[in-house]
């Protein structure tokens, strides 16, 4: 072999693994600095929820106990959140029922009965509607049910409403929860002599069934929060309702109405608290979303082999 | 544990008892081998001995997988390439890596060529010609050379893929790696493939991981058999394929290659 | 494909051909009664989305069209009545009932929702890359839910804290800093506004927050499904993570990345009670960067409460409720194109 040392007659500059020039520490420096500055980003996205969540917590837990939360009856100065709790419960009910029985079939049988074009359209149509904002909804509300079927502002208007509102989601969540089980499920399934009801009923919606509960709690938690349709359409309720025509109202109606309140520390005390409770009901609903999917995921791991 | 008689310090590459522990369990344990400059090297072993492990610990991307601790090292013409005042991205430059599947970007031949050029901003006269001579080397410069400007997504399999290759030549490296690089491809392609290869190894160190023994035969000096992510046994290739010493190396050698 | 390959009823005498089905499965042939059991039938629930679409346009036409007295006449759109679509359309003479000019409020939403839709996008994208190529999957894990976790706040909440909090703050501080230094630039220097802090910045703000979470979480997608192999061939040529996602991930998710920016715009466009609550029922052009203005949809949820009982009114915002709804289903439907499903986006609130 040659005397030299064999290493640095091959040795080119390229090839040195500990390149100082100033293109290479450019290059490298600027990728590091990006990493350090792009999560802090994040911070402009957290930041918001936490000081949201302290303001409103911090004004609603010093006077929240179990009296204000299920008395139904007004004394002088306070406001009381029995009436809107319950008003709520109701309209969401209403509301929610309506929505699946109006958006899961339609959604199941554009998944499974329809040409591929109609269904493209339809999905389309639906996405539209999901878009569409509440206010406008809330017009709309207000025309059909309050005045064109002469409901008024009541309950029921407000609760359509919110249905119609809530419908585009559901839709969705059905069409894609059945058009996203595996081919060779439903290939099986016809090829074992099942008619498309029977394997809608039998098969279809077992698996196709925590992806949908899934997407009607996440309609919930977006009906909860919606101020525009029910204001449009419900007045404001002091008693519990009697009847579906009965004037009614809703957490968000509540907070919007008292929160800068001329009469008194409690009545705007009131709105932080549904302000509160609100949070954590859509809190809730996102943790049984996330709840439902894990175990949707593990239960169903075995189909995708 | 024997290799060729390559004196260590001529070595381009050189492994020196290198380990990857994932939390469980080893990958590879205690692997030593020095890649002399212009040869081909083929890593074969059973699915899981740790080949590909092994090859992504030459240039560092073994680091992107979360979870694994390598011990031991690899010098790259005497420098440790593991040495915490080394960048993965000036090894990488000097290593380069061709995957299974082709992946060319979304952009012109000439620009998915380019892409390692146009990092340091060459030129635009050497990226022409570095592109250019690289596209010879591996083979595709007659077929493209008239429109370098179309799509390289419209280019058959076995095109992308050594698309995929001249890419890695263009910054050129001492060194290439390539992981089963003709697996998805069809046999004419694959022997489009093992053509460039067979060219390439007279130009600059190839390491060849490959199911395909058959292949190993066809293109490579040497053959190193890995079994549960240790070396077993390594020689020049027709003394591994027909003279086989160790009983494992016998046992897949004679598995696979009637 | 063939249709006696199944065990099932048996096939007619008079052979129908299979009804085509979405991805081709086989089916039984079946009598003509019951290909329209196959068809028609599922068509009515299908065709709900559509029925309801049309209602709401029905719905905001007749109101449109009413006058004075409450007639109910569909279709009677034409927007005669006290709207005047010529140069006047764009004053800013909104005083009912004498004054009927809308298009302050066109004007104002998009002078909100615009630069909202820039900001959301930067920051986005920002999260997004910080989230797919920088940050451990320890820490994305519960980072990415805790950002869509802000689309559930809702809107009326966000409000209120923006009202007593951000507004003033913006009013007392923000406002008078930018004022200070950005006051080269027309339109950015003047007066910093109220203290109270009601104005574009903070309405701007409120958006920008409101259309994050969408941008975040389909940037993100858009950028997740680089596949794994492209991710790696550009950092084994050398590349930083930077280079890479620049060169080879950005162009990948252009897509995702253009259907966030059309769905962000939706969301900030459409944003109602929040704006409402910080802007009331601002009617003006604002003279400079820091001045109130007011929105479609802020000014149409604001001041319904003042129109019920005046015919004209009604129908007059109505008429912006037409046009704020044209628009947004525009956006929409051209962002849509862009996204191949819909996993998960209910999260985000869309």
């Amino acid at each position: 072999m040659a005397t030299a040392n064999p290493m640095t007659r091959m040795l080119t500059p390229e090839d040195l693994l500990t390149d100082r020039s100033l293109r290479t520490r450019w290059r490298i420096g600027f990728d590091r600095a990006v990493g350090w500055v792009l999560p802090l980003l994040f911070g402009v996205a957290i930041l918001p929820i936490l000081a949201v969540v302290y303001y409103v917590g911090s004004r609603a837990l010093p006077t929240l106990t179990v009296t204000v939360l299920t008395s139904t009856s007004l004394t002088a100065g306070v406001d009381v959140l029995g009436v809107p709790i319950i008003c709520t419960f109701e309209i969401m009910a209403v509301a929610t029922l309506l929505a699946v029985a109006l958006g899961l079939f339609g959604g199941i049988a554009t998944a499974e009965f329809l040409p591929d074009r109609l269904a493209g359209w339809i999905r389309t149509t639906a996405n539209m509607l999901a878009g569409t904002p509440s206010v406008v909804m809330g017009y709309f509300g207000y025309f059909t049910f309050v005045l064109y079927f002469g409901w008024g502002l009541s309950l029921i208007s407000g609760a359509f409403t919110l249905a119609f509102f809530m419908t585009p989601y559901v839709f969705r969540t059905a069409d894609l929860a059945f058009t996203s089980v595996p081919r060779h499920v439903r290939e099986a399934a016809y090829g074992s002599g099942a008619g498309p009801l029977q394997y809608i009923l039998r098969i279809g919606s077992r698996i196709a069934l925590p992806q949908i509960l899934t997407g009607v709690f996440l309609a919930m938690a977006i009906g909860v929060g919606e101020t525009a349709p029910i204001v449009l359409t419900t007045a404001a309720a002091t008693i519990v309702p009697h009847s579906l025509f009965s004037p009614a109202t809703f957490l968000t109606a509540l907070i919007f109405a008292n929160y800068g309140s001329s009469l008194g520390a409690g009545y705007v005390n009131v709105a932080f608290q549904a302000a509160f409770i609100l949070i954590v009901v859509v809190m809730l609903l996102n943790v049984l979303v996330r709840i439902v999917s894990a175990r949707y995921q593990k239960k169903l791991e075995g189909l995708y082999l | 544990m024997s290799g060729a008689p390559v004196p260590p310090a001529a070595s381009v590459l050189s492994v020196q008892h290198l380990s990857v522990l994932a939390k469980d369990r080893p990958i590879l344990s205690g692997v030593s081998l020095d890649f002399a400059g212009r040869s081909l090297t083929a890593v074969v072993g059973p699915s899981g001995c740790g080949k590909t492990t092994f090859i992504r610990s030459l240039n560092r991307m073994v680091e992107l997988t979360p979870g694994l601790r390598v011990e031991g090292t690899v010098l790259y013409v005497g420098q440790d390439i593991y040495d915490p005042h080394v960048n993965p991205v000036l090894v990488r430059r000097r290593i380069g890596m061709v995957f299974q599947r082709p992946t060319v970007f979304p952009m012109s031949v000439f620009e998915n060529a380019a892409f390692g050029l146009r990092l340091v901003h060459e030129s635009e006269e050497e990226i022409d010609k570095a592109v250019s001579e690289a596209l010879r080397r591996s083979g595709l410069w007659d077929e493209v050379k008239d429109d370098l400007d179309r799509s390289a997504l419209s280019l058959s399999g076995g095109q992308q893929q050594r698309l995929c290759i001249a890419r890695a030549l263009a910054v050129r490296p001492r060194v290439l790696l390539l992981d089963e690089p003709t697996s998805a491809l069809d046999p004419a392609a694959t022997q489009r493939v093992e053509a460039t290869m067979q060219r390439l190894k007279e130009e600059i160190v190839l390491v060849l991981v490959t199911h395909n023994v058959g292949q190993a035969a066809r293109v490579s000096d040497r053959v190193a058999f890995l079994h549960s992510g240790r070396l077993v046994e390594v020689g020049p290739t027709a003394d591994i394929l027909e003279r086989p010493r160790d009983p494992l190396t016998v046992q897949f050698i004679t598995g696979r290659f009637e | 494909m063939s249709t006696t390959a199944v065990p099932g009823p048996p096939a007619e005498s008079q052979p129908v051909p299979p009804p085509s089905s979405p991805d081709g499965a086989p089916r039984t042939v079946r009598r003509r009664g019951a290909w329209i059991l196959h068809t028609i039938v599922p068509l009515v629930p299908a065709l709900v989305p559509v029925a309801i679409v049309v209602a709401i346009v029905f719905a905001l036409l007749s109101l449109a069209g009413m006058s004075i007295g409450l007639s109910l006449t569909p279709f009677s759109f034409r927007f005669r009545g006290p709207v005047n679509f010529g140069w006047a359309f764009f004053g800013s003479d909104f005083a009912p009932p004498y004054h009927w000019e809308i298009g302050v409020f066109i004007v104002g939403s998009f002078l909100t929702a615009i630069p909202a839709l820039f900001l959301s996008m930067a920051i986005g994208l920002g999260i997004a890359i910080a989230s797919t190529t920088y940050l451990p999957r320890s820490l994305t894990a519960w980072l990415d839910p805790f950002v869509d976790l802000l689309a559930g706040i809702p809107s009326v909440v966000f409000g209120i804290w923006a009202y007593a909090y951000a507004a003033p703050y913006f009013g007392v501080t923000i406002n008078p800093w930018l004022s200070m230094h950005l006051g080269f630039i027309p339109g950015f220097g003047g007066s910093p506004g109220l203290p109270t802090g009601e104005g574009l910045p903070v309405t701007i703000f409120i958006l920008t927050l409101m259309a994050l979470p969408i941008t975040t979480l389909l940037i993100r997608d858009a950028l997740r499904s680089l596949p794994r192999d492209l991710w790696e061939s550009g950092l084994a040529l050398g590349a930083t993570r930077w280079e890479t996602m620049r060169r080879v991930g950005l162009p990948h998710g252009m897509r995702g990345i253009l259907s966030a920016g059309f769905l962000g715009f939706g969301r900030a466009f459409g944003e109602t009670v929040a704006v409402a609550i910080v802007l009331g029922g601002a009617s003006r052009y604002p003279t400079n960067f820091y001045g109130e203005t007011g929105t479609m949809a802020a000014t149409m949820f604001a001041l319904l409460d003042s129109a019920y009982g005046n015919g004209q009114f009604l129908a007059l915002l109505s008429e912006m409720a037409i046009v704020l709804l044209a628009i947004t289903l525009a956006v929409n439907i051209v962002g849509r194109r862009f996204v191949s499903s819909f996993v998960g986006y209910e999260i985000a609130g869309m």
